[in-house]
């Protein structure tokens, strides 16, 4: 393994977005306090528990996880799509770069980006409600396979997208969605049928539920079941991957 | 007298060769773009594949550097095949691509030193400020690469392409945009690292490139390899010299030593031309019989055959051989 090919790549993927810090953090950072105060402030005053925590501090767990989703998918699609676009795609293909190098150094930078914002977010959050940290080791397995999931999945999207209108058709119709359909500003068990059901299907809740469960100690599924259901879709997403870098798919002739 | 021989060069080492094509061929749907080519590389050497726009060059290129899925065949570089081990060999190897890529992000010595790491290579300042030096940047080294003029950007690819001191080097139209005081300075480069045992490959629309650099040339056409020839022997056997003697008078018929070597003469029958091919006889032994008999002779012009005359002549279809 090229591990020093591999180690540049990541540091090059970390330096990128750290060269535009207000957009690449502080923005993401901006709008998840702001959704923090005004959805948390303006609904606490009506709903003053959900599943018996108090409204803000049930939030947080939702809004660090939005911030990790978004920011990790963002940094792999955005950084692969616009290498294939500038033509600097080159230099990785003629590198002795593997599909094992080419994914650590994608997928380590866009986690790296995920979890500053989510770990800035918590900061800011803590500043309002205080901070809680009950189960350390699951809430450390969910922020990181959260990030890790949507690093590999912002990666696919980027092997995919041959334009910017299909690479900006994720985060728009699917992420968004998904993540405000994934329990962040409610429980899943307040919604009425079908859609307390059809909630099921979306991964987002259990990766939301996870990181409730270690930081609050609360969750309306036991983690085990969403470490496992998440783990699979990890291991599925890095299998796709993979065989896609390996095969050149759509980054080769 | 005859055309002049170039001789071996001592730095093209008779060992094994450093790239193997053996029946690369790729196929798009409509088109295919690389047919049956069969091509091998001398270690040291300097080797020019000439052919028109959508010959395949660039295909060629990017079968063996990566950026092109091939639909058969098999690619040794450095004895080892590709299909066995994807990434190994590369750590040998250099691109200089057609089209000017920067990433904006970063600044021209950071650039070198990405380039230097995805190709195992450990941070070396010096090295990056010779190459860069090399390469008259220098003054540019901190600056971002989105500042760079489209020359300057081009020599950016160059020292990408270099830094990692590759032994195998890949230049697909490098002087393309390129002054002319730039272009004579990478020459100049080029024979340096071919010296120090650099192979080179490079693709060029620019003749007097190939002309000049070239230990052997190929040429291809339509996907398909027309010509692998030493240059020298390229130029004997398809181009020609052309003897134009101009007499002080008018000559009332072909001298008589001219009319061996089927030489004409002008419709004003003051102007004696011949073509000098492989196999006919020299244009100095016409010009010492001429002179011999005493003729009147004003003006003597001879002309060499260039390269492009030579490849239009392949492109033509003229009988060729491929080594």
């Amino acid at each position: 393994m090229n591990t020093l090919g591999m180690k540049t790549l990541f540091a090059k993927e970390v330096r990128r977005f750290m060269r535009v810090p207000g957009q690449t953090v502080l923005s993401p950072l901006i709008s998840t306090t702001l959704y923090f105060i005004v959805f948390g402030y303006s609904i606490s005053t009506r709903v003053h528990e959900v599943e018996g925590v108090p409204y803000l501090p049930f939030i947080v767990p939702g809004l660090i996880f939005l911030g990790i989703a978004n920011n990790a998918f963002l940094n792999s699609s955005s950084s692969l799509f616009i290498t294939k676009i500038q033509g600097t795609v080159v230099d990785l293909l003629v590198a002795p770069l593997g599909p094992g190098e080419l994914m650590a150094g994608f997928i380590g930078g866009a986690m790296v980006r995920g979890l500053v914002v989510g770990g800035l977010t918590w900061a800011v959050a803590a500043i309002f409600t205080g901070f809680s940290l009950q189960h350390a080791v699951v809430a450390a397995y969910f922020l990181l396979i959260a990030s890790y999931v949507f690093s590999v999945l912002g990666m696919l999207a980027a092997m995919w997208a041959e334009k910017f209108e299909q690479i900006n058709f994720f985060p728009t119709f699917v992420m968004m969605p998904l993540t405000f359909l994934g329990g962040v500003f409610y429980s899943v068990r307040e919604l009425p049928s079908p859609w307390d059901q059809i909630s099921l299907f979306n991964p987002m809740v259990y990766m939301v539920e996870g990181l409730r469960y270690g930081m609050l100690g609360r969750s309306i599924f036991p983690p085990a079941l969403g470490g496992g259901i998440l783990l699979g879709l990890a291991a599925v997403a890095t299998v796709v991957a993979y065989l896609a870098l390996r095969s050149g798919y759509k980054m080769k002739a | 007298m005859t055309l002049p021989a170039r001789g071996a060069k001592p730095r093209l080492l008779m060992s094994a060769p450093v790239l193997e094509l053996q029946g690369l061929t790729k196929s798009y749907a409509k088109l295919t773009a690389l047919s049956d080519v069969n091509l091998s590389i001398r270690q040291g050497e300097i080797f020019a594949l000439l052919g028109p726009n959508g010959a395949g060059k660039t295909t060629l290129i990017g079968s063996i550097c990566g950026m092109v899925k091939k639909t058969s065949g098999r690619i040794l570089l450095f004895g080892k095949d590709l299909d066995e081990d994807p990434v190994g060999p590369r750590y040998d190897m250099g691109l200089v691509p057609q089209e000017i890529n920067f990433d904006p992000f970063f600044t021209v010595a950071e650039s070198l030193h990405i380039q230097m790491g995805y190709f195992g290579r450990p941070r070396d300042e010096a090295r990056v400020d010779e190459v860069l030096t090399a390469l008259n940047l220098l003054s540019k080294k901190d600056s971002p690469t989105r500042a760079l003029s489209g020359g300057m950007k081009r020599r950016l690819l160059i020292a990408k392409a270099l830094v990692h001191r590759p032994k195998l080097v890949f230049l697909d139209e490098p002087t393309a945009g390129v002054d002319v005081e730039l272009r004579r300075d990478l020459w100049t480069y080029v024979r340096k690292l071919a010296a120090e045992g650099t192979t080179i490959v490079l693709t060029t629309h620019y003749l007097e490139e190939a002309e000049e650099l070239a230990d052997r040339v190929g040429v291809i056409n339509e996907g398909r390899l027309l010509l692998v020839e030493d240059k020298a022997s390229v130029m004997r056997r398809f181009g020609e010299r052309r003897l134009v003697v101009t007499f002080e008078q008018p000559q009332a018929e072909l001298p008589e030593p001219s009319r061996r070597f089927n030489a004409t003469l002008s419709e004003d029958r003051k102007t004696l031309t011949y073509v000098e091919r492989e196999g006919t006889p020299p244009s100095g032994e016409l010009l010492r019989a001429l002179y011999a008999q005493g003729l009147p002779i004003a003006d003597v012009e001879t002309r060499r055959s260039r390269l492009e005359d030579v490849l239009i002549e392949i492109l033509r279809g003229r009988p060729q051989k491929a080594a």
